[in-house]
């Protein structure tokens, strides 16, 4: 007979939403960026089927505002809420770069990890990276949006240096996101991911992973 | 209290930074602006070349394009836009022609049509140019930076006349992606904004021998617009793409002179021989409500979080 998993809650709704809003947003803000640069005409993109509005800069654009919408609010909203409730689990910490470094040869070579809280090192350090990029992002993002009202006319340098540094961001957020999939490649992640889904992690692997992490601890212990 | 103050100021941020950095000198009454009265110019037919035309290609013969001899063709397309070998084509807008003269018939009435870039108010061209390039100076010239242009020609695309032209194997490109990205650099009229911010007139002006085109300070201009209008003329560049720096004055009417010029390239194509639809819409100013949204979400946001904070606090003090 299989036995039953314990399972304890690691992401709140709250936290899932907020994750799934900004994943998808920056993904419909990536797509739509890309068109807002002349590539789909000449990669001729808008030839495929379903993608004639690709090569239309007024759709790519509508689309990128409402992206922008919903990205910048989750970030604001998230960003509050953490600060207001002074909760910073997932902000890095001294030493993030060695532990993490360490528990990256554990999981390719074996041998023990070292332990860890409710956030894994490497889980601090990326959070820290795609934050900054998308706040990057956002406020160059601000400055090219405020330009286009009518009447508005921005400074050379600034608009020129918004326009560099949002080229910039978006490299580097799509580098982030490859490099937090990349995560997904070692199976030990792989209960982290399913929990970014339903909220739950098993009792045993809290133990077993994020013995640091005492509210996590007492959660399994009460399933055990 | 206070945190929230700082909160909020946090959220508006990007939004004041940006305002600190705008000028706003810049309005639909402020800077130059510029007359072509059609009923005055008469296509220089006596001469070779209209005189705006060699005027301003002598004037910016050092900013045209030298391509280098290989020039790449744009991945994966087997072509490149490459002009250097019509140097002397004046019959359209060109990287090497940045002013040219239309000519049609209406109603057996000759009209000659000095057509260049409009310098919006608003220019699609300048807001959505990927690389932040194109400036508005406060003369209200439209200007493109060729040596950082990287050539995607998305600014002829949005620009409602097709106005700026490209011209590959030159610019920025060829030392970063000449394969994959880019494609030259853009060239049009830039209202001889170094002549302008010395005080002096454009060369199109100097050089015309009718006064067909005058240059001045954008309230004179709207001033003797008006004049115009109260005499029946009929108008272009006022109300097109939410208003110019341009100001198109004629007795004839703008519907028969853009009826005019399409069926005169109805079989040949209209590239670089800008339309006069009398009905230009500007894309970007039709969004200003989702540009609003856009900038009002970081505030929403913290709004939300600050109702889900007080919520939370709700249900620990209920729980204990």
């Amino acid at each position: 007979m299989k036995k039953i998993k314990k399972m304890i809650l690691r992401q709140s709704l709250q936290n899932r939403i907020v994750h799934w809003g900004v994943a998808v947003s920056t993904f419909a803000l990536i797509i739509s960026g890309m068109f807002q640069m002349p590539v789909s005409k000449r990669y001729m993109i808008n030839e495929l089927p379903l993608m004639a509005w690709s090569g239309d800069y007024h759709i790519s654009l509508i689309m990128h505002y409402v992206g922008a919408f919903s990205l910048i609010f989750f970030v604001a909203f998230h960003l509050f809420f953490h600060i207001a409730r002074a909760e910073f689990d997932i902000f890095p910490k001294k030493g993030d770069g060695v532990k993490s470094l360490k528990i990256i040869k554990a999981m390719l070579f074996g041998g023990v990890e070292p332990k860890s809280e409710k956030y894994l090192p490497e889980q601090r350090l990326a959070y820290f990276f795609i934050g900054l990029v998308l706040l990057l992002l956002i406020s160059t993002g601000l400055i090219k949006t405020a330009k286009n009202l009518a009447g508005w006319n921005l400074s050379e340098g600034l608009y020129f240096w918004s326009a560099q540094l949002h080229n910039l961001g978006m490299i580097l957020i799509i580098l982030g996101i490859i490099g937090h999939l990349a995560a997904f490649i070692f199976k030990a992640n792989r209960p982290l991911l399913r929990a970014m889904f339903s909220g739950k992690v098993d009792a045993n692997y809290i133990k077993e992973r994020h013995s640091l992490w005492e509210e996590g601890v007492k959660m399994a212990d009460k399933e055990s | 209290m206070q945190r929230r103050k700082f909160l909020k100021s946090l959220a508006l941020s990007p939004i004041l930074v940006a305002g600190a950095g705008a000028n706003l000198d810049f309005s639909k009454i402020k800077g130059k602006a510029s007359i072509i009265d059609l009923d005055r110019c008469d296509g220089c037919t006596s001469f070779d070349v209209p005189k705006c035309v060699s005027a301003c290609k002598e004037k910016n013969a050092a900013r045209f394009p030298k391509p280098v001899e290989e020039i790449p063709n744009y991945f994966p397309r087997k072509i490149n836009e490459d002009y250097s070998q019509k140097q002397n084509d004046i019959s359209r807008l060109s990287p090497y022609n940045w002013t040219f003269v239309e000519a049609v018939e209406v109603n057996s009435k000759k009209v000659f049509i000095p057509r260049r870039c409009m310098h919006c108010d608003d220019p699609t061209c300048q807001k959505i140019c990927p690389f932040g390039v194109i400036s508005k100076d406060k003369n209200n010239a439209v200007n493109i930076d060729e040596n950082f242009c990287f050539g995607g020609a998305k600014c002829r695309d949005v620009c409602p006349w097709g106005i700026p032209q490209r011209q590959a194997g030159v610019g920025i490109y060829l030392k970063i992606a000449p394969k994959l990205a880019g494609g030259g650099a853009m060239f049009k009229c830039d209202m001889c904004a170094d002549l302008l911010a010395e005080g002096k007139k454009p060369a199109c002006e100097t050089q015309c021998p009718k006064n067909a085109i005058i240059f001045d300070d954008k309230a004179k201009i709207l001033n003797l617009v008006e004049k115009a209008k109260k005499q029946g003329k009929f108008i272009y560049g006022d109300t097109q793409n939410g208003g110019t720096s341009t100001f198109y004055i004629s007795s004839v009417d703008f519907a028969k002179i853009d009826e005019a010029i399409a069926k005169k390239y109805e079989n040949t194509g209209q590239v670089g021989r800008p339309h006069m639809k009398v009905k230009v819409d500007n894309f970007i100013n039709e969004d200003s409500t989702l540009i609003k949204g856009v900038l009002t979400a970081p505030l929403v946001g913290v709004v939300a979080g600050a109702i889900a904070v007080a919520k939370a606090r709700k249900i620990k003090k209920e729980e204990l």
